[in-house]
């Protein structure tokens, strides 16, 4: 087995102790930093999203598994070129004004990370206008991400929304949408780029986003 | 939890039955249906044993070679495989625990001992204990002495007078397995109060130890509904330090239970056992 192979293997198994000893391992075996990256870690990221879709695995395997990835991730870092860890660029993410749930929020989050992006996190119960200026303090996101977990919170998503359709930076940015009330059809009607389902589905989404 | 099964016990009629015909065949089943419930390697990371209790309930003067007979069947039906799959010896004698548990391949739990006093009226413990002693084998230890003493008190001064014996004859707090006893809740409604009284004592004093119980006792008296409240007793004693029960291994609502409250108690990290279960089919 390569030892590429070997980090895809220990992440997709969520081994946190052993990952970052493979890391080093293919490391020490000449493997390129990025390839460990993107081959390893990545894609093994890739197919427990894809295994949890599925039924096969569930939440708390998806939290280990990024976990693990972290370890991995920190020993990489030095010797990853600057932003590599993080190339698919800036996501802004957070749960909409009115809202205090983050489980679903935080699971998106950490598999925005875990695909390769920068998440800068706004947390619960954010109103539009903090969107606005996180926006705003960060001209180069891609993508900003918000989250509704109530029916009674759904306006508040669709006034975010038309905050952010309504601002300046609207045509530089993808807006993506989410939580348990939503549906594809709501997504429309408020006028976001994107809905998913769940969180695996959303970094598969975001990826094609910013493609 | 580390599950004790009970359904080989001679004083269930069919197995009764099944012992004076030497069915092996229906021992061999139940023994096995048994061992299914026990984790499974591929499913879990650190499995914890599950022993099948091995009672015989007959004449004193055959039950040695009843359990012989027994103990063979059992472990023909367990394939090798399942490493982690002990006996549980099970007499009232403590004589013929001592005897019985030589018969075994491989360690396992000697099921029980008390400070009573056994036929020929040596204290039970004297007798197990010394037998066992340089053995990797675990005892079950019920807190009665002449009676089932009624106050926690109590029950913790025979606790203390097994805990001394077991020092004397070296055998460390994680090999015993304490029973503070059960009663019927129709009849005494302070039953679980004395027995979650007596776990949370003990395990405050050893944190090693293990505590079970058999306890469908709770909710004799009520025939044809006991399984609520036999469950709501696990949940209830798991949560005041119980960590082993003789239970049915093969009741999925109660093996389910149990992983359950360990995953709310925060003995399971990251839920891994109550997932790892639910692979294996146990939930």
């Amino acid at each position: 087995m390569s030892k590429i192979q070997e980090v895809y293997e220990a992440v997709e198994a969520g081994k946190a102790k052993r990952v970052p000893a493979a890391v080093q391992e293919a490391l020490d075996a000449g493997c390129d930093p990025t390839a460990i990256l993107n081959e390893g870690m990545i894609a093994a990221m890739d197919s427990v999203g894809a295994k949890f879709k599925a039924g096969e695995i569930f939440v708390p395997e998806m939290l280990v598994a990024a976990r693990a990835m972290k370890k991995g991730v920190e020993v990489l870092k030095p010797h990853l070129s600057s932003g590599a860890a993080t190339g698919l660029g800036k996501i802004i993410i957070g749960t909409v004004a009115g809202d205090l749930h983050d489980i679903g929020k935080n699971l998106v989050a950490m598999m925005m990370e875990s695909a390769g992006f920068e998440v800068i996190d706004l947390g619960v119960d954010v109103p539009k206008e903090k969107f606005i200026e996180a926006v705003e303090a960060n001209p180069d996101v891609k993508i900003v991400g918000c989250s509704a977990l109530l029916t009674t919170t759904m306006p508040s998503l669709k006034e975010t929304v038309a905050a952010l359709n309504a601002a300046p930076f609207r045509s530089k940015i993808k807006v993506m949408v989410g939580g348990a009330p939503i549906t594809q059809a709501f997504a429309d009607e408020i006028g976001a780029d994107a809905y998913t389902e769940d969180a695996a589905s959303a970094a598969q989404k975001a990826k094609e986003l910013v493609a | 939890m580390i599950i004790i099964g009970e359904k080989l016990n001679g004083a269930i009629p069919a197995v009764a039955k099944a012992i004076a015909a030497r069915d092996s065949e229906f021992i061999r089943q139940r023994a096995l249906a048994q061992a299914k419930a026990a984790q499974d390697e591929d499913y879990f990371e650190e499995p914890v044993p599950l022993y099948i209790d091995v009672c015989a309930s007959t004449d004193p003067a055959v039950e040695l070679e009843t359990l012989k007979w027994m103990i063979d069947e059992v472990e023909a039906a367990i394939p090798e495989e399942m490493e982690h799959v002990a006996i549980s010896v099970d007499s009232p004698s403590a004589a013929v625990c001592a005897k019985a548990f030589k018969l075994c391949k491989k360690p396992g739990i000697v099921n029980s001992v008390s400070m009573e006093k056994d036929a020929d009226g040596i204290v039970k413990t004297d007798i197990v204990f010394p037998a066992i002693a340089d053995t990797e084998w675990g005892c079950v230890a019920l807190l009665c002495e002449s009676g089932i003493p009624q106050s926690v008190e109590d029950r913790m001064k025979v606790f203390d007078k097994i805990m001394e014996r077991a020092k004397h004859y070296g055998i460390a707090p994680n090999r015993l397995y304490i029973d503070p006893l059960v009663e019927a809740a129709a009849t005494n409604q302070a039953a679980f109060t004395l027995f979650s009284e007596c776990c949370k004592q003990i395990k405050s004093q050893y944190p090693d130890i293990h505590i079970t119980s058999g306890l469908s006792n709770i909710s004799f008296g009520f025939p044809g509904f006991r399984k609520p409240l036999n469950m709501a007793f696990m949940a209830l004693a798991m949560n005041a330090g119980m960590d082993s029960a003789i239970v049915d291994p093969t009741n999925k609502d109660m093996v389910g239970l149990m992983y359950a409250v360990e995953l709310l108690k925060e003995q399971d990290e990251d839920c891994m056992n109550y997932i790892s279960a639910h692979r294996q089919g146990l939930l």
